[in-house]
C-alpha cells in the first residue's frame, strides 16, 4: 500500500521528469533566442576614433547578428540573416543553411559571449574591422544524433559595415590566431 | 403602433435635416438672401460662393454686366491648378468700413481651408445701392494671360544614378552632398520655443534637406524633437541658402539646457529653373493692421509655377536671424507675370528687422 | 572435443569483434589553402560516416576506416575553421583544421569621398581590401599599389602592404579641378575610382550693371574660386537690388561660368551679389535718363 505523500511525490518527480523531457529538445531554441554579451574594446582603434554611439551601435549590432546567426541555424531559416548580415558573410551563411538543410547535418552554436577588439575604422566610417574571440559551445548533429560537441575559443576577424540603421555583418572568418 | 413608429422615423429625419441646414450655415444664408444692407449683401454672395452656387452670386453682383462669369468664378475658385483650386471657403468675417446712402465700403476676411493649412484673405468690397436691395462691385478680376510667345529656355538638370543594388559593395557610390546650418537662434514666444536659422548646400550638387531639432533638458536628456517641415527649402542647389524654422508649441527657453541640431541631405535629382525674382519688398502694415513684408513675385521661365511659397527671413542689426516666416501664395506664377505676396510677422520682431530676404519654393504639376 | 571447437570459434569472433572495435581517428593537415583538394588520414577498420562541416559547407559521406578520405576542392572554397568527424561502430572522433584564402584575386576599394573640393588636405581616402576568388578575406601581407592621376598633372604613387587584409591611405585634392583617377593594384589586378575635384568658394565675385529702359541687366564675370578654377554651372549666385520701390532679390544658377538676370528696376539702385556665404562687390547704377 503506497502512502498519499509517496504518490505525491512519485507525482512530483514524474512531472518534473516530463517538463525536463519536454524542454530538452528546446533548449536549443531557448540559447538561440537570448542576446549574447559583446564587450567591445577600441582602445586600439585607427585611423580614425570610435564614436561613443557608433560603439554602443556596434556592440548592439554585433550581438544581433549571433543571435539571428544562431536562429537561422537552427531553423534553417536563411532570410532571418537579411537583418543583420550582408555581403560575403550573408553568401557563406545562407549556403551553411542550405547545405544543413539538404543534408541533415545541423550545427548548433550556445553562445558563452564575444570579447570584441576594434582594429580598423575607414577614415570616411564606411567599415570596421574587429577581432572577436567567442567562448562557444559548437554542437554537430546528424538528425537527431549529435556528432561532435566541444567548448572552443574561436577567433573571427570581422568586417562590419553601416546600413541604413544599423551596422551589418560582411565578413565573418574564422583565423587559427591573432 | 405601426403608423406611431413610422411617423417617429420620419420625424426625427426632419429634425436631424433641419440641424444639418443650421450647421452648414442655411440659417444664416436664408437671412441675409434679402440684402438690405452693405453687409448683407457682402455676407450673402460669400455665402453663395461658399456653397459653389455660382450663378446666384454671380446674379448678386452690381458690375456683372461688366464682368465675365467664368473671370468672375476663376477668381475666386482658382486656375492653372494653383492653390486655390485645392482650397474651400471655410468661413469668413464681414465688418463695414464705411457707409453712405448709396455706396458703401465693406471688409471681408475670407477664411480659405487649403492643401496646406489655413489661408486668410482679406478684400475690401465696395456695394451699391441699386433698387430695393445692395449688391457688390465686385473688382474686375485681373486674370493674367500670357501671350503667345517662344520662350527659349536653357536650363541645367541634374540627373542622379546611384549604385544597383546588385553592384560590388566597393563600387563607387556618389556621395551625398555636404550641407551645413550656419547660423542657429533659438526665439521665446508667448506660446512657444521657436528655433529659427539658415542652412546652406556647401556642395556642387541639388540636396534635398531637412532641418530637425532636439530640445535637451538640463540632464541633457532629449525631452523633444521637431523637424522644419515645410518652413524651409527642401531642394536646395549648390551654395543656395534657405531659411529654416523649428516650432515647438509649450515649450519655454528656461526649460531647456542645449538644442541639438541635426541636417540631412540626400542628393536628388533637380532642375536649375524657374528663377524667380522677388521685387518691391518692403515692410509695411496691411488692411488689418499687422506688420508685413510685402512684394512682388516674377515667374522668369516659361512654365507656369502652380503653387508658389515665400519663405522669408529677418535679421536683426547684428545680421541674426530673428524670425522666419512662410505664405503660400494661392494663385498660380503665370510666366512673366507679377503676383502679389504678402508675409506677417509680429509687431516686436518688426521694430527690430534690420534687413531680410525672401526666397520662394515653388511645385509645378509635372516637374520634381 | 566438439566444446573444445565451439569455445574456440567463439574466441576468434570476439577477437575479431575487438579488432573492428579499436577507437577510429583521423587527422586532417592543421591548414589548408582555400579551393585545393586534400587528404584525410583515419585510422581504425570498417565502415564509419564521416562528417565534415565548415563555415559554408556541411557533407556527409561513408568511408572506410584504415583508408584516406578525399575532400574535394569544391568543399574548402571558404577560409575558416572546419570541423573533421568520422562515426564509427565504437563513436565518434573529430579533429578541426583551418582553411586559409587562396592568392589575391579581387580588392574591393572604397574611395571617399566622390566630389572633393580643390586643394582639400587628406581630403581623399582609399581604402582597399585583398579577396581571394572565393571572397575570402587574404590575410597575409600583400603590397597595394595605389596610383592617383589627374590631367596635366604628375601621377602620385605609393606602395602600401596590407595588414589583416586592408590597406589605406589618405591624400591630399589638387589645386586644379577635374576628375582625378584613383586606381589600387596588385600585380594585374587593379580597381579604378574617379573622385570629382570641384572648386571651392566663389571667390572674388564681380558684377556688372546695364540700364535697358526700365530693367537692369546684371551679369556676374565668370565666377571662379581662389584656385582661378570655374566655379561649376548650376551654383546659385543672389543677386539683391534695392531701389525707391523696396528691396529685388532673384536667385540665378550659374551657366556657361556666369550668372546673369534681368531686374526690374525704376529709378536710381544698389546691387550687390553672394553665393552661398560669399560676397561679392556691389554697383550703383543711375535712374533712367
Amino acid at each position: 500500500m503506497i502512502s498519499w505523500v509517496a504518490f505525491r511525490r512519485l507525482g512530483l518527480v514524474l512531472f518534473a521528469v516530463l517538463l525536463l523531457a519536454r524542454l530538452g529538445p528546446n533548449t536549443a531554441a531557448w540559447a538561440a533566442d537570448a542576446l549574447p554579451s559583446v564587450q567591445l574594446n577600441a582602445d586600439s582603434i585607427s585611423p580614425r576614433p570610435i564614436e561613443e554611439l557608433t560603439g554602443k551601435n556596434i556592440a548592439r549590432d554585433y550581438a544581433y547578428a549571433w543571435q539571428t546567426l544562431a536562429q537561422a541555424l537552427d531553423q534553417d531559416r536563411s532570410e532571418l540573416l537579411d537583418g543583420y548580415f550582408t555581403g560575403f558573410a550573408k553568401e557563406t551563411l545562407s549556403r551553411a543553411v542550405a547545405d544543413q538543410k539538404k543534408s541533415g547535418i545541423r550545427v548548433h552554436y550556445i553562445d558563452h559571449g564575444h570579447k570584441v577588439s576594434a582594429l580598423f575604422y575607414s577614415p570616411s566610417g564606411d567599415a570596421m574591422q574587429l577581432r572577436d574571440t567567442a567562448q562557444l559551445e559548437v554542437q554537430v548533429l546528424d538528425g537527431d544524433k549529435m556528432v561532435h560537441q566541444e567548448q572552443v575559443a574561436l577567433n573571427y576577424l570581422v568586417l562590419m559595415t553601416p546600413a541604413a540603421d544599423r551596422w551589418v555583418v560582411r565578413l565573418l572568418e574564422t583565423v587559427p590566431g591573432f | 403602433m405601426r403608423y406611431l413608429l413610422a411617423l417617429l422615423i420620419f420625424a426625427v429625419t426632419l429634425l436631424f435635416v433641419a440641424v444639418g441646414w443650421v450647421t452648414s450655415g442655411g440659417l444664416a444664408r436664408a437671412e441675409i438672401r434679402s440684402a438690405s444692407t452693405p453687409t448683407e449683401a457682402v455676407q450673402a454672395l460669400l455665402a453663395d460662393v461658399q456653397s459653389h452656387n455660382w450663378d446666384r452670386a454671380y446674379a448678386r453682383l452690381a458690375n456683372n454686366k461688366d464682368i465675365d462669369r467664368s473671370a468672375f468664378e476663376r477668381d475666386l475658385s482658382g486656375s492653372y491648378r494653383s492653390l486655390r483650386t485645392y482650397s474651400s471657403l471655410e468661413g469668413f468675417d464681414v465688418w463695414p468700413i464705411h457707409a453712405a446712402s448709396e455706396q458703401a465700403v465693406v471688409r471681408a476676411n475670407l477664411h480659405w481651408s487649403t492643401a496646406v493649412g489655413p489661408i486668410d484673405d482679406v478684400r475690401d468690397l465696395k456695394v451699391e445701392h441699386q433698387g430695393s436691395s445692395w449688391k457688390v462691385d465686385w473688382p474686375s478680376p485681373n486674370l493674367p494671360k500670357v501671350p503667345p510667345q517662344v520662350i527659349p529656355v536653357n536650363y541645367l538638370r541634374w540627373d542622379v544614378i546611384n549604385r544597383g543594388p546588385e553592384d560590388d559593395w566597393g563600387e563607387q557610390n556618389v556621395d551625398t552632398p555636404q550641407v551645413r546650418i550656419i547660423s542657429m537662434n533659438p526665439v521665446e514666444r508667448p506660446d512657444r520655443l521657436i528655433i529659427l536659422g539658415e542652412i546652406v548646400n556647401e556642395d556642387t550638387v541639388p540636396a534635398y534637406v531637412n532641418v530637425n531639432a532636439t530640445l535637451l533638458d538640463q540632464h541633457n536628456a532629449p525631452m523633444s524633437q521637431e523637424g522644419s517641415f515645410d518652413k524651409i527649402s527642401h531642394t536646395l542647389l549648390p551654395k543656395q541658402v534657405s531659411p529654416y524654422r523649428i516650432d515647438f508649441p509649450g515649450i519655454k527657453l528656461k526649460q531647456i539646457k542645449s538644442v541639438r541640431m541635426d541636417a540631412k541631405a540626400m542628393l536628388v535629382p533637380a532642375s536649375a529653373d524657374p528663377v524667380i525674382e522677388v521685387s518691391g519688398q518692403r515692410m509695411n502694415t496691411d488692411a488689418l493692421g499687422k506688420k508685413v513684408l510685402s512684394g512682388e513675385l516674377l515667374n522668369e521661365s516659361g512654365q507656369p509655377v502652380n503653387i508658389a511659397q515665400t519663405l522669408a527671413v529677418f535679421y536683426d542689426s547684428n545680421g541674426r536671424v530673428i524670425w522666419v516666416s512662410d505664405g503660400y501664395i494661392d494663385q498660380a506664377l503665370l510666366p512673366q507675370t507679377p503676383v502679389h505676396f504678402a508675409v506677417d510677422l509680429p509687431d516686436d520682431v518688426a521694430a527690430k528687422v534690420q534687413n531680410y530676404h525672401v526666397t520662394v519654393n515653388h511645385y509645378s504639376s509635372g516637374n520634381s | 572435443m566438439r566444446h573444445t571447437f565451439v569455445f574456440f570459434i567463439l574466441l576468434l569472433l570476439s577477437e575479431l569483434s575487438l579488432t573492428g572495435a579499436r577507437a577510429a581517428d583521423l587527422h586532417p593537415p592543421k591548414q589548408v589553402t582555400a579551393g585545393n583538394g586534400f587528404s584525410i588520414a583515419t585510422t581504425g577498420n570498417g565502415d564509419a560516416t564521416f562528417y565534415l562541416v565548415g563555415p559554408s559547407d556541411r557533407a556527409k559521406q561513408t568511408v572506410r576506416l584504415g583508408n584516406a578520405i578525399e575532400v574535394a576542392a569544391d568543399d574548402v572554397r571558404t577560409a575558416g575553421r572546419y570541423i573533421a568527424t568520422v562515426c564509427g561502430s565504437d563513436g565518434c572522433a573529430s579533429s578541426a583544421f583551418y582553411v586559409v584564402a587562396a592568392a589575391p584575386a579581387q580588392l574591393s576599394f572604397l574611395v571617399h569621398p566622390s566630389r572633393v573640393p580643390v586643394s582639400a588636405k587628406d581630403a581623399i581616402s582609399a581604402v582597399a581590401f585583398v579577396f581571394d576568388k572565393f571572397h575570402n578575406l587574404v590575410l597575409q601581407p600583400v603590397k597595394v599599389d595605389f596610383n592617383v592621376a589627374v590631367k596635366d598633372a604628375p601621377a602620385i604613387s605609393r606602395s602600401l602592404p596590407t595588414n589583416n587584409g586592408v590597406a589605406w591611405i589618405r591624400l591630399n585634392a589638387t589645386r586644379k579641378g577635374g576628375p582625378a583617377q584613383v586606381v589600387a593594384s596588385i600585380g594585374s589586378i587593379s580597381e579604378h575610382r574617379v573622385v570629382q575635384q570641384v572648386a571651392s568658394d566663389a571667390c572674388n565675385l564681380r558684377i556688372k550693371a546695364t540700364r535697358k529702359g526700365n530693367s537692369v541687366a546684371v551679369e556676374t564675370e565668370t565666377v571662379r574660386d581662389c584656385s582661378g578654377n570655374p566655379v561649376p554651372d548650376g551654383t546659385v549666385v543672389t543677386f539683391t537690388a534695392t531701389d525707391a520701390k523696396g528691396k529685388t532679390t532673384v536667385d540665378a544658377p550659374i551657366k556657361r561660368g556666369t550668372a546673369r538676370v534681368q531686374m526690374r528696376l525704376t529709378g536710381g539702385a544698389t546691387i550687390s551679389v553672394a553665393s552661398g556665404v560669399a560676397m561679392g562687390n556691389e554697383v550703383r547704377i543711375g535712374g533712367t535718363p
